[in-house]
Order: structure tokens, then sequence, then C-alpha cells
């Protein structure tokens, strides 16, 4: 009796076990009425009508673009119900490469992916090549060794300083500056007059890439966009007097003219720290219009770009191999591709499109012409990167091909800069950390 | 008549083992289902581990190498490495007196008070039930440089000058994980602490405090003694905790700023998960097992060793 109890409860539990075990199964693929397996022979307008779903993610910090990119999204399932769309994104992540990173240690790689290491995604075969028939959505798309990986999302926005008129006005700043001088002339007004200059979101460490790749840029990137490939090669370093003049201004202005809160301020903070009169100005880029006016819809701002030592203008405005790109388990299933191809059709036809641009007051790099109404400040920034005279790069991690960066470097550098504000460090000598990490790093990704 | 007494014993001595036999083999069959979940989820991967240790997998290709000791070599030489390790140990050491100390302090108070004596345990045992990021966004709050309570309440007392950035701060940074993290977990310890001081024999204080003895010299010499298994325990899991903590880092300072936060655990997640150095990070994890393991040895050996002594 005893024995046939104890077989029983052992069978029970076993299978117990085993359905459970069932139920975790993956559930990442399509569902309802899709099957799991790829159905490449049924007709395209039979498959849209499927039930499909596929799972989205994409860079979050910025409430902005989150919100903007969550209403397509409610717009397009609610016009296509047969579509499921599971968004992955986390506003809290910080580094949108761990994220991305770790989402795929856990197999939830997502199926659409805004992707911004294209390179380092591209070769380890995680995403494939944008769908030849998207291709003529784009004037003309960033390329990756000949290939085009993305729907690019926009053209890179040029970063500048958005300041309080109010603040300006009140430290009697009447003419903004026409070389870096004078910029950092309005700094010490602006401190004399008893307000904190500047707020900068230094908890997040994209955000300290803002103001590192302003003096790269105008230093270094601006005369020798070539400047990674040599590092790499080891013909230039680190320690060379532009970068050391780069990375001497940057010290200087943290150290002098910044929020003493800068390294415990997130991103998504700066806006509320501009509009409460703590500081006057942040440094970021055109996204940001539409937060500060959230936040106080009274509160009047205007948007500049810092000018170098000789008076030039260089912002972050070159193409770069960045946007939406396609999962390679997706394309797998030709109900997915399909339901993906849909959406990034949806979500650059102008009425979907101008409303994201417009939220985040970003540039269209559609082919088709894309209007929407602009502020005084959005015009600051199309005038600067429609003038010719005005030098347009990119990041230190945004170059490609033989310019492409260790994609460790990144954080890593910019967190020795944020130790060289806070120890009061040698200039030189931390650059001279940087080149040694730098070939470390290099070395490691060769083996 | 012998033969026959030694027959039946026989009997009852085959039956007997053939039936704890069976009650083994039943055992065994209970076992068996979380045995498979723990070899598949744990075993295989951490023996799995070892191999991509001596690997440069980047966490994403399908591209794994064999380089042999390369990482271990990085990690000897990697000054990044050296900083995490001199922090892991730093907050380590610190956790683990903090933590025991109040732990013992609370623990102590609890057990004497006569009113609302499960108020005071609820209220000190519920920081341990909030997770560890949650904790850290509350921290995160908190202390705050700009909207911070804590920084509110300064400037309104007339402390205005003692405000810093308690996070960003190199010199404060670590002290304030080291003062939340000991806030959640002296709770647990608490309680094992007072299951301890509720195993000693009230007549020993009794007898004491009739010869004389004052209330130091109580604990000195019969509490503390008495304690010693107990703390055998706490003193074991804090130190493994401790090595291991990692939400609290990651939600208030991600190893910021600069690195003077940055230990073992979360240097292994930031270069395996973050710099696409899976192998690396593997290496890390399997050095910071080996620390774990060296420990916690010397620590039980020696520990175990004192609750013999005492």
């Amino acid at each position: 009796m005893l024995k046939q109890t104890m077989t029983k409860l052992s069978v029970l539990l076993l299978a117990t076990t085993t359905v459970l075990t069932a139920c975790g199964g993956n559930n990442n693929n399509t569902t309802g009425n899709a099957t799991n397996a790829p159905d490449s022979d049924t007709p395209a307008t039979e498959v849209a009508k499927k039930d499909v779903s596929f799972t989205i993610g994409y860079a979050s910090g910025d409430p902005a673009t989150k919100k903007a990119i969550a209403d397509t999204v409610k717009k397009f399932t609610e016009a296509n119900p047969n579509v499921t769309i599971k968004d992955l994104s986390e506003t809290s992540s910080a580094a949108y490469l761990d994220w991305l990173k770790t989402k795929d240690a856990v197999g939830e790689f997502p199926d659409l992916v805004e992707m911004r290491d294209t390179q380092v995604f591209a070769d380890a075969g995680k995403i494939v090549e944008l769908p030849a028939d998207l291709l003529d959505l784009f004037e003309a798309p960033p390329q990756v060794e000949g290939k085009v990986w993305n729907a690019p999302m926009q053209v890179n926005a040029p970063q500048g300083i958005i300041y309080s008129k109010k603040a300006y006005t009140d430290a009697g700043i009447t003419v903004l500056p026409k070389t870096y001088d004078e910029f950092i002339a309005i700094q010490e007004k602006l401190k004399t007059s008893g307000i904190t200059p500047l707020v900068v979101g230094g908890k997040d460490i994209f955000h300290m890439g803002f103001w590192v790749n302003k003096f790269l840029i105008d230093d270094v990137y601006s005369k020798d966009p070539d400047w990674n490939s040599k590092r790499t090669a080891k013909t230039v370093s680190f320690t060379d007097a532009n970068v050391v003049q780069a990375m001497t201004d940057y010290k200087d202005l943290f150290s002098k003219y910044v929020d003493k809160g800068w390294l415990s301020t997130g991103d998504n903070q700066t806006a509320s720290i501009l509009v409460s009169g703590k500081a006057a100005q942040l440094y970021s880029g055109t996204w940001m219009f539409t937060q500060i006016a959230e936040a106080d819809p009274s509160f009047e701002f205007g948007f500049y770009a810092i000018p170098d030592r000789e008076g030039k203008v260089n912002v972050i405005g070159l193409p770069s191999p960045a946007g939406w790109s396609l999962s390679t388990d997706a394309v797998k299933d030709a109900d997915k591709t399909e339901a993906i191809k849909e959406f990034i059709r949806f979500f650059f036809a102008p009425e979907q499109y101008s409303v994201y641009l417009a939220t985040i007051n970003a540039i269209p790099a559609t082919k088709e012409n894309v209007t929407y109404e602009t502020s005084e400040q959005m015009q600051v920034a199309l005038d600067l990167v429609a003038d010719p005279n005005v030098v347009k790069s990119l990041a230190i991690n945004n170059w490609w091909g033989d310019n492409l960066i260790p994609p460790q470097f990144r954080n890593w550098y910019y967190k020795l800069l944020q130790e060289l504000v806070l120890e009061n460090g040698d200039v030189t000598d931390y650059m001279k950390k940087a080149d040694t990490e730098y070939d470390t790093q290099v070395k490691a990704n060769q083996m | 008549m012998a033969t026959s007494i030694i027959n039946a014993d026989k009997s009852v001595i085959a039956t007997h083992k053939k039936k704890k036999k069976k009650w083994q083999s039943y055992a065994l069959l209970f076992i068996l289902p979380s045995f498979i979940l723990y070899t598949l989820f744990v075993i295989v991967p951490t023996v799995g581990s070892i191999y991509l240790s001596f690997t440069s997998w980047d966490g994403i290709s399908s591209d794994v190498r064999y380089i042999g000791f390369a990482n271990f070599v990085e990690i000897w030489n990697s000054p990044r490495v050296h900083n995490a390790l001199k922090n892991t140990m730093v907050m380590t050491i610190s956790l683990v007196l903090l933590e025991n100390i109040a732990a013992i302090a609370l623990a102590m108070m609890v057990d004497k008070v006569r009113w609302f004596r499960n108020l005071f345990r609820s209220v000190f045992y519920f920081p341990t039930l909030l997770s560890g990021i949650v904790m850290g966004f509350v921290w995160s709050m908190i202390l705050n440089y700009n909207f911070g309570v804590f920084n509110q309440i300064l400037d309104r007392i007339g402390l205005g000058s003692y405000i810093v950035d308690w996070l960003g701060n190199p010199k404060y940074a670590m002290i304030s994980i080291i003062l939340s993290t000991a806030w959640k977990g002296a709770g647990y310890y608490m309680i094992i602490y007072l299951a301890g001081l509720q195993g000693i024999p009230q007549e020993l204080n009794e007898a004491a405090s009739i010869d004389g003895a004052n209330g130091r010299q109580q604990f000195r010499h019969i509490t503390f003694p008495l304690l010693a298994g107990s703390m055998t325990v706490c003193l074991v899991l804090s130190m493994i905790s401790a090595l291991k903590i990692f939400d609290q880092i990651a939600v208030m300072t991600d190893g910021g700023p600069g690195f003077e936060t940055e230990t073992l655990t979360y240097i292994i997640y930031k270069v395996g998960f973050g710099e696409l150095r899976q192998g690396f990070g593997t290496a890390l994890a399997m050095v910071l097992f080996l620390i774990i393991l060296i420990i916690t040895v010397i620590q039980v050996k020696f520990l175990q060793k004192r609750e013999v002594q005492l």
C-alpha cells in the first residue's frame, strides 16, 4: 500500500515538474494562430492577416523618445490588431549597450532593435541587412562595409547650450559668445551672479559624452576625422597636444562651473534643475526642448552651439550607421519579418514620423519630405545643420569601419574623465592611462 | 535455540536493510527533479564557465577562441581589477563589522525590551524584505544632492555647510553604500543573534549578577562567548553577501564616481555584459569564486575553533 502510494506520488511529482518546465518554454515567437516554424511559402497578403507577435527594444533613457516610440507602437497595433508588439525597453537603463547585451545573454534580444553599435552586432551576426524593399525610404542611409544595416530614425542633430534667458539677463549677458573664451567669460558672469552655471547629468554615463565629445570634436575630430583609426594604429596618442588641450578644457570647465551634484544627477533630472533656476545652462541635444517645455511651459530658454577658440562652430551632424535593425532570429520567421517591415513603413509614414520628430525635435532621415512646426530653439539647430560653414562630425564611439573604437572603451574613458576631475589629476598622466587601456582593449578584441 | 535466535535476528536485520534501501530509493526519487534542475542551471553553467574563462568570447558572437591564460594575466596586471579588489575588501570588512555589531546591538535591545517587542522586531527586520534594487533607488533619492531629503534636512536645521554630494563625492560614495547596505542587512542577522540570545540560560546572568558582575562584564564573559555559534553563521553569511554586493552599486553609483565604488562583482557584470568581454568577465568570476572559497574556509575553520575553545 505504502509502495503504491509512494510510486503514485513520485510519478505525480515528476509529471508536475515536467509540465511546469514545459510552461517556461520559449514564447518569444509568433502567437495565436501562427506557428513557430517559418512559413516562407505563404503569400504576403495572407501572412499579413495572421496573428503575429514581435519584440521591440530601443534606447529609452530619454522620456520624450520613449513616449514618442511607445505612441507609434500603440497606433500601429490599433491599426493592425493582428500584430502584437512587446516593448522590452526599460527607462532605467543608463547604458544602452549594457542593456542590449544583457537582453541578448538571457535570450531576449529584440526582434526589432534600435541599433547604435551597428558594426559590433553585425560582425557578431546578431542583425541582418535592412530588407531591400525598405531602402527606398531613405536618401542615402549610411553603410558599413558596403551594406545598409539600419533604418536611420533621424539625422544626427547638433548639441549645444540650452540656457535660461532669465539667468542670462540677470547676469547681464546680452550677446551670445563668438569664441570659446567668450563662452568662459559668460560662465564667470553667471557664477558671479550667484547661479550655478551648468547642470550635468553625470550619473548617466552617456550624458558625459555630450561634453567630452564637444571638446574632442573641436580639437581632434574636426581637424582629423580619421583620428580613431590612427590611434588604433598607434600613430597618434591621447597624450598628443590636441587631445590634452581638449581634456584640459573639459577639466577646467567641470572644476569651476558645473553643479556640485553632477555625479549623482541623472540625465532625466537636468531639465528640472534648469527650469527650477538652480542652474543656468544645460549642454544637450534638441530632444531636450520638449522635456524642458513640459517641465515648465513658462520657462524661456534659448539654444546655441559653443564655438571653439578660433570662433569656428563644430557640431555632431554627420550621418552614422544607427537606427532600426532586424535581428537575425526574427527574419527566420517570414510572418514576423513582414510585420516588422510593416511597422517600419508605418513608423516612417509622414503622419506618424512627423509626430515622432516633433516630440523629440529631431531632423528627418527619410527621402519623403516630412515637416512639423518647429520652435525657435529647433530652428537654430536646423540652421546649424544647413550652414555649410559649420563643421559636422561625430562622437568618439559613433565612427565605424577603421575608425571604430573598441566598444567597451567609451564608457571606460568617460569614467576615467570623471575621475580626472574628482582627483584633480594631471591630464597627461590620465591620457597615458587612456592609451594603455585603449591598446589593451584593441589587443583583447583581436584575440 | 541459539541458532534460531541468530537466524531471526538476521532476518530482522535483512528486512530492516531492505526497508532502508527502499526508503533511500524513494528519497533519491524525490531529490531527482531538483537535482536535474540544479545540475542543468547551476553545475553545467559553472563548469562551462571554467572553459569560457580561457577564451576571448565577446558574449554575442559564435566565435569562441581559446587564449590560454591571457585573461588571468590581464587580471593580474590590470589596475582597474586591483582597484575593484581593493574596493571589495574595504566594503566587505566594513560591512561584516558594521552589520554584525549593529545586529548584536539590535538583538540585545529587542531581547531586553518589555513593551512592543514584536513591533521593534518587525521594524528592524523590515528593511531586509526590500530588494537591493528598490533599496538602492530609495537611498539614491534620499541622498540626491539637489532634491534629496537628507540634504534638505541639513539645510533646514542650519547645517547647510555640510551638504555634499553623498553619492557623487569619492569620499562619501563608498560610505553611503556601506551604511545603506548595513541598514538593510542588520535586521536579518539580528534575528539569528536573537535566537542565540534566547538560547542562553537566564540563570547564568542572574548568578553573575548576584556575584556582582555588571552589565558589561556579563556581556563580555557570558553573552558574547555563548553567541559564538550564531556569530559563526552571521559572519560567514554577511561576508559572502558583502563580497557579492551588486544591486546597490548598480543603482546608487554605477560603480562611480569614476571607479571609486567598482567592486569585483560589478566589474564582472560591466566587462562581461557592457564591454562585450564575456571571457574576461568569466575569468574574473573564477577569481572571485576562489577568493570567496578561500576566505570562507579560513573563516569557518577559525570560528569553529573559537566555538570549541569557548
